[in-house]
Parts: C-alpha cells; structure tokens; sequence
C-alpha cells in the first residue's frame, strides 16, 4: 500500500489504484454478505438443501396456490420463515450495527480499543438486565413469561440508555464533551456496575444465576418478526446517518482543535454520535443480550485492509459485521445441534484469533 | 381434510384465515396418522419429567432431552440433546420433529415457546415444586399425556404409599438432627442449601432440621457461620461418583468444631437422586432418614390397629 | 492596507492565571508577522484567540466588520486555516488521506476529484512531500509530518471559493522539527503566500528566521505585547534583553534593513 510517488503522475495513479481496492473491496464484502446468508438459511439442524431453498422461495411468491404442499414442505417452509430468516435477518441488523458502532466510536474516541459500550451501554443495559433478572419478580403484574419477553429487554435498553446519559452529563461542560472524560467516567461506571451485578449474583438463586449467565454470553435465538420490526427502524437510522458523519470523523482524527479549524462542527458530531451509537447499540443489548467483539474486531480488520477513511470504513463496517453475526450464528446453530450455542462466545472465537493473525503479518501499521 | 382447506382457498374472507391454519392443519394432518398409531414424537424437557417417562416404561416415545435429564444416564446418551432447559433452541427442537413437549416449568427463554408453539407444537407445562404433591400430580399429568393412565396410577399410588410411610417414621423421630446439605466446595468455602431450596424440602422429609436455615438459596458459609449452624451431619450431594474423604472434611477448617465432626458424620449422595424431586424422591429420603438415623429399622413401622 | 484581522485588548485569564494581557494587532493582507517571545509568554493562546478556537476573557477579534465567534465555524474554516504543532494522528491515514481531508470539510461543494488531485499535488509540492503521499503518516519524522500538515493547510485555503481574497494562514511553530533547508523553504512559501494576498501569521522561535523573511514582528513577553512593527526598527539589544533576557549583538546583513542576532559566547582560554 506504500509507495514513493516523486512525481504528480506517480500520485494520480497511486490514488487511482487505491480507488480500484476499495471498489473491488466493496464488490467482494458484497458477494460475501449474500454468501453468507445462502450459507446461513441452508444450516441448521433442519437440514435444508439449496434445491429446497429455491423450491420454498418460489412457493412463497406463488401464495401456496395449490394447497397441495407436503408436510415436509410445510414444515421447513415454517423453519425457514418464521424462525431462521428473521434470526438472519436480526443476525444482519445487529452485526451492522455493533460493526458501525464500533467504528464510530473508535473514532470519536481516537482510540483503537474503542468498543461501541464504551459510553455505559453495555454496563447499564446488564446491570438493569441482571436487576429485572432477580428483582424483577417484585413487580406487580409482570409474569414470567411477560418478564422475558417485555420487561427484559425494555429494562436492559432503558438501562444503557440511562447510563449513556449519565456519562454524557458527566463528560459534558458549558456544552463540551471531553471524549477523554467520558472514557474514564464508563471504566469507573463499568466497575461500579459489576460489583452490583456481583451483588444480584450474590441474592440470585439458581435459576436467576443461570439466566444472569446467558444474558451475558448473548444469543439470537429467541429471534421473531418483532424483534425485527423494532430493530430494524433504529438500525436503518444509524446506517443511514453515519456516512454523513464520515468527513468529519476523518476530521476529528486529526484531533478536535484541527477538526475545529477545517470548519467541523465538532460538538454535534460527539452528541449525535453518542445518540446514535446509545440507541442502535442499546436495542440490540436488549433484544440478545451481549455480544461482544464484534464492534473492536470488526473496524481494525477493516482499516489493517482498507485504510482509515471513515468514507469507505463506515458502510464496510456494516457489511463485515453483518456478515461475520450471520456466520457466527449459523455456527451456532448447527454445532451443537439440536442445541444452540449463545454467540457471544462465537464471535470471540472467530474474531479473537483472525485479528491476532492478521496483526502479525503486519504488524507496523497501528500507532496507539 | 385437504378438501376443507381446498374448499377455505375459495371462500375469499375465510382464505387468510385458513391459510394461518394450514401450518398447524398440515402438522396434524401429517401427526394424525402417526398419532393414531400411538407413536407419539415426545421432547422431554426436565430431569424428573424424563425419569419418569421412563418409569412409565415410555422411553421409545422421546425424541429428545435437555442437559438437565441426567437419569437414568442412557437418556443423555442415547436421546439428541436439545440445550439447557432455559435456553433451548427452537429449530433444534423442531427438527427432532416432534408432537409434544413436555417441559418443566421454567423451561425458555419465553420468545423460543412462543415459536415452537406457533409452529404448532403442544407445549405442556408442568409444575416444579419441590414437594411429594408435586412429584404425585407430575406422574399423573403425564399419564393422562401419553395416556398411560393405568401406569401411572400405579406408579403415583406406589409413590404416594412412600411418601405416607415416610410421614409415618418421620413422626417417631425423638429428637430431629440438624443437618447442612453442602453441593460441594468453591475455593475451600462450602457451598450450602439454606431456604427455598429443594435440599431444604429433603431435610424436612427426612425429619431433619436444616441447620443452614437461616438464608436462602445456594451460598457460601463463612466459617463462624458454619460453627454457628452446628450441622450434627453433613450431607454432601455430588454430581459424580467420586468418595470423599470425611476426614479430609471434618479434620480442618470450621467443620472441626462442629458437632458432626465428633463421629465424622458425612453422608454422600448422589446429587440427582437427593434434589431430583421425581419418582425416587421417597426412596431417597428413606435413604437420608436411615442413613441421619440408623437406629431406625429399614422394615415398615408397625401400623397402629 | 486593509487589516484581515484586528485584535482589540486581547485577554485570557484562566484558574487565577493571566496569560494574555490586553494584546491588540493587526494582520495585514499580504504580510507575514512573526509572534517571538520566551517560553510561557503566551504566543500559544494568543494565536489560539485569534483562530477563534478560544474564546477570549476580554477583548474581542474582528474579521472585517464580524467578531470572530459571531462567524459559524464552517464559514471561518473557509477564510483561515491553522497549522499546528503536534499533530498525532490515530489511525492509519496515508499522507495523501491526510491533506486530502481538509478538502471535505462539510458545506463545502465537492469539487471534481481531478480539480482536488491537483490541488493536492500542488501543496505537497510546495512542501516537499509529494514523494510520502503513499505513506501512512504516522510512519513520518517529526518534520516531515509538520510539512504534510503545512500541506494540508495550503490545501483547506485554496479549496475554498476565496481563495486569495482576504484569507489568512495561521502557522504555530512551524519550523521546530525541520531540518535547515526545510526550515528556510517553508518561511519561503509563507513569504510567497503573503505576496499573494494572503495574510500569515507565524508564532517563531528563530529570532533570525523572522528577522530575514518577516514584515513585522510581535514581542512578547508575560502575556504582553512588548513591542511590535519592523524588524529592522524593534530588534535592537535592549528589547532582546528584555524578552528574552539574553544578551546579544545585533548587526545588520547586506542589503542593510534586515538585522540579524548573534548570542555572545564565552570564549575559553
């Protein structure tokens, strides 16, 4: 990628090689997302082939005219749309935007080690998760089965989401955001909230504990069209709205006073950022839990690859989360089956060790 | 039955309807012979649930266990596992393609039977508390599921006979011991069964007083706490089959200044079998009772004319 | 001539602390001015008020009939740019990514890339980095990073539709890691702007680097503007003394007008 340009000429076509990589790269992460969900709607322990796949797609834009399907056809066609596409589709919704987070962050932040619960999200959302899990029984009217479906979630978003507020109002100052400020204040929340959680472990009986247990690891398989439907709207936001943001986030790189300088307008850029980030991420928190590296993983592939520019990392970004979500979940699905393994523990394992090759065979290109 | 859906498709306003009824009508459809055949595809989701299917002598009809169903230890081995009874998999279930599930109460998450049941499977929950009411109503609920009522009948009324001759002993108990039920030990502190626990209702059964019974749950005792509960014997519920020592219990650490240390009263038993609460739960505390109070003879107490 | 920009009573106190004293000049368009003074004289946050990217505790900057903080920041970003000291940039940008950023800052309509490329071309030219445009930026020296961010800099100003009308250029320290030649070329280029209509303004340590290219001069010293104007008319050994409380000859290179300083050294034996 490096090279001596000594001449205008040189550079042109430096600059034009670059382009064609990452029109190329764009074209390949493509290809891959559709691989990827071809891959993901034929595994599982219901094995469905790709002959039956092209059958059930054609029977669904036909409306089932004939009434004359077989039960086996019946059976998968029920597999495939009512359980395993909206889990691919909520696979594709929260891996685009726990990768996007996580490049947004690390550029609001200038920091590498950025992760997009680093304003409080992931610490709130499981701490009002880990208090609705042994608490929440105290309320009135809320029955188990409403607890899980409802109140879970809904107590694990308005939990980040208050967490988030309160870093901001910590960090924020005759309205300045100090980024530094804020990262500080979610390591000391952070601690805070684990040594709650510890205590609800503490009280928490058997059944609490486990629940606690697999909230964390996260998991998509109680994935629906509901799910969907909520996330979707709030994700749709965040991917739509960042590529306006990537100028001045490549602005912002350069450090906040020479963002000031270009003509950035650098304090609604951390406010909306953080917004957008708190709302994507929380939904997603609150719909499977924690799912982890993802959004650190997810954005240095991408620039050890690509480079920095926010312009092409942000939507690629979306792209390679989405696509390493589907992955780790069709894994999930089939490699313990008939059990389902929770992705947390997936995404770790697939994106620990390909980031840890991939720095060392380059191993000059990051500057912390 | 595919005429009537024929049929429905015609009508216009009755046609959405009837196409949300045709996954469930087709799954029947696809059941009804099978079912009429007494083949039921059953998913069992429960330690006790499964044990006493088997009990029943029904175990050709499980397609599939959770993790939880540890006994007998060929249902694990032989049946696909489905995932932790809170955490299962919906497409894992339904691939084993069942007709029934019969699950625990507390089995989920909540959204996965949600889904299994809109894929038309029949989900029957049942009740999990620890106490011979329970165990009793489980056998004679899942009778009338598989309908096997004659066995299960037998099996409850053998069941509940247990559990009136274990009243019976329990009240010629003079004096009740106090017993601590320790799961096993976590960076040297014992872990042990305060309230609400179903080692709590094992202890009451077996005419014991739970000497941890001044908190809830599984926790760690603090050593004052374990002098203070002053255990007259120890019961140690283990997953496996290894034997501990007493000595290694009694000869160190808190458990020397306790009461049970004096005759090195460890008793060991089998985790699953003590709080499994399913069809041996009698039988295990008849053990326990024997075992806390030896002078009492394994016979049947005399009845009173 | 037409001043770009007038400061008038300049002050920032911060915790207690004064560091800017009741300053006012002018930036005329087609000077350089040099800001000299000591270490902790507060060259730093002077310049740092005129940028607008601090705002002041008393007194106000003007730019024409405007005060500074009454301009949005973007519509500023078109009539100066800033280059400053330490730039660290984070992630892995080439030096080409780098410059090119100040060419996309927002409200700002996307020229034709062929339109950008020269300009780019241009500005690395006229630093003598076009030959690291490929490489990542954090890879450079000290000095040749100071003479991308120069770059980058020409760049943000001629990108915007004012370009040589009443724009000015800020530089802190420009010259603190670059080697001689590097040093001499870049106070060219600056001189070179200036004749263009540019006003520049430079905060300097090389007391003779400033004597030789710049048309005038700011002392500072505590937070006050000691003195200012010609070189050749306010650097004489008392004032030297004075700032920066050395002592020192001062004398005169052909063509006479232009002064230079030489410290006294103690010679042995």
């Amino acid at each position: 990628m490096s090279s001596e340009t000594a001449t205008a000429a040189q550079l042109r076509s430096f600059v034009a090689g670059r382009k064609r990589r990452t029109h190329l790269g764009f074209l390949i992460l493509a290809l891959v997302v559709i691989l990827s969900i071809v891959v993901a709607l034929t595994s599982g322990p219901i094995s469905i082939s790709p002959q039956r796949l092209w059958a059930l797609a054609r029977s669904a834009f036909d409306g089932q005219s004939s009434g004359q399907t077989s039960p086996g056809l019946a059976r998968d066609a029920l597999v495939l749309f009512n359980i395993r596409l909206p889990r691919i589709v909520l696979a594709l919704l929260l891996g685009a935007a726990l990768g996007v987070s996580g490049t947004v962050m690390q550029g609001l932040f200038r920091n590498p080690l950025a992760d997009p619960g680093i304003v409080g999200i992931s610490s709130g959302a499981a701490l009002a998760a880990a208090l609705m899990i042994v608490l929440g029984h105290h309320i009135p009217g809320v029955d188990p089965a409403l607890m899980q479906t409802v109140a879970l979630p809904l107590a694990a978003f308005l939990g980040g989401l208050t967490a988030t507020l309160f870093l901001y109002g910590i960090a924020t100052r005759e309205g300045q955001t100090s980024v530094a400020t804020m990262l500080l204040a979610g390591i000391a929340l952070a601690a805070l909230a684990m040594a709650c959680i510890g205590l609800l472990i503490f009280i928490s009986d058997d059944r609490q504990l486990r629940d606690i247990t697999f909230w964390t690891l996260g998991s998509l398989g109680g994935a629906n069209w509901q799910k969907v439907a909520v996330v979707a709207p709030i994700v749709a936001l965040l991917l739509g709205a960042t590529p306006l943001l990537a100028r001045g986030m490549n602005a912002l790189s350069l450090g906040e006073a020479a963002a000031f300088h270009l003509g950035v307008p650098v304090q609604i850029i951390k406010t909306v950022c953080i917004v957008l980030v708190a709302l994507a991420v929380g939904v997603s928190v609150a719909v499977a839990g924690t799912i982890g590296f993802v959004g650190i993983v997810v954005p240095h592939l991408l620039r050890l690859a690509v480079g920095a520019d926010h312009r092409t990392l942000l939507p690629m970004s979306a792209m390679a989360g989405a696509v390493l979500l589907v992955i780790a979940d069709a894994i999930a699905r089939t490699i313990v089956a008939p059990a389902d393994l929770p992705i947390g523990i997936l995404t770790a394992l697939i994106g620990g060790p390909f980031f840890l090759w991939l720095l060392l065979r380059r191993n000059r290109n990051i500057d912390l | 039955m595919l005429q009537a859906i024929g049929w429905a498709f015609s009508n216009g306003r009755r046609a959405r309807r009837a196409r949300n009824m045709l996954p469930l009508a087709l799954l029947c459809a696809a059941c009804a012979p099978a079912l009429a055949a007494g083949q039921q595809r059953i998913v069992s989701v429960g330690g006790s649930i499964t044990e006493i299917i088997y009990a029943l002598g029904a175990q050709d009809r499980i397609v599939a266990v959770d993790t939880t169903s540890l006994y007998p230890a060929e249902a694990l081995r032989t049946k696909p596992n489905v995932g932790y009874l809170r955490q299962l998999s919906a497409e894992g279930v339904l691939s084993q393609t069942p007709t029934l599930m019969i699950a625990a109460e507390g089995a989920g998450p909540a959204d996965t039977l949600g889904l299994l049941k809109s894929a038309g499977l029949r989900v029957m929950l049942l009740d999990e508390q620890p106490s011979a009411r329970s165990v009793i109503d489980k056998i004679d609920e899942i009778g009338r599921l598989l309908d096997l009522q004659q066995p299960a009948q037998e099996l409850s009324a053998k069941v509940r006979k247990e559990f009136e001759d274990l009243d019976a002993r329990r009240k010629t108990i003079a004096k009740r011991l106090r017993v601590m039920v320790i799961l096993g030990f976590q960076n040297g502190r014992a872990m042990a069964a305060g309230r609400k626990t179903a080692a709590d209702a094992m202890i009451a059964l077996a005419g014991g007083i739970n000497a941890a019974g001044a908190m809830d749950n599984y926790k760690q005792l603090s050593d004052e706490a374990i002098i203070d509960a002053a255990p007259d014997a120890v019961v140690m519920a283990q997953r496996g089959d290894d034997d501990v020592l007493p000595a290694s219990i009694f000869d160190q650490g808190a458990f020397k200044a306790t009461p049970a240390a004096a005759t090195h009263n460890l008793i060991q038993m089998n985790a699953n079998y003590l709080l499994g609460f399913g069809p041996r739960t009698a039988q295990a505390a008849q053990d326990l009772m024997l075992r806390l109070y030896p002078a009492m003879s394994p016979a049947k107490p005399a009845t009173k004319p | 001539m037409t001043a770009l920009v007038s400061a008038r009573s300049l002050s920032y106190a911060i915790g207690g602390k004064t560091l800017v004293d009741n300053v006012s000049l002018d930036l005329e368009a087609g000077s350089l001015t040099a800001i000299l003074g000591p270490n902790g004289a507060g060259k730093t946050t002077l310049l740092r008020m005129l940028t607008g990217e601090l705002k002041p505790t008393g007194g106000s900057v003007w730019m024409g009939d405007e005060t500074l903080h009454a301009i949005p920041a973007w519509r500023l970003a078109t009539r100066r740019a800033v280059m400053t000291q330490a730039a660290s940039v984070t992630f892995p940008f080439t030096c080409y990514e780098v410059v090119r950023i100040a060419m996309q800052s927002p409200r700002r309509k996307a020229a034709s890339t062929n339109v950008m490329d020269e300009t780019i071309v241009e500005a690395m030219a006229a630093a003598d980095v076009l030959h690291l445009a490929g490489r990542f930026y954090h890879t450079l020296s000290g000095g040749e990073q100071q003479r991308v961010q120069f770059a980058r800099a020409i760049c943000q100003l001629k990108s915007s539709a004012q370009y040589g009308a009443r724009q000015i250029l800020y530089l802190d320290e420009p010259t603190s890691n670059l080697d001689l030649r590097h040093q001499l070329m870049l106070i060219s280029a600056a001189r070179t702007l200036a004749a263009g209509g540019l006003a520049v303004c430079a905060i300097l340590h090389d007391v003779n680097l400033a004597c030789s290219h710049v048309d005038t001069v700011v002392m500072m010293k505590a937070g006050r503007a000691v003195a200012s104007g010609r070189p050749a008319d306010i650097i004489d050994r008392a004032t030297i003394r004075d700032v920066f409380d050395v002592d020192i000859l001062v004398s005169e290179v052909p063509p006479p007008g232009r002064p230079y300083v030489l410290p006294f050294t103690r010679s042995v034996g």
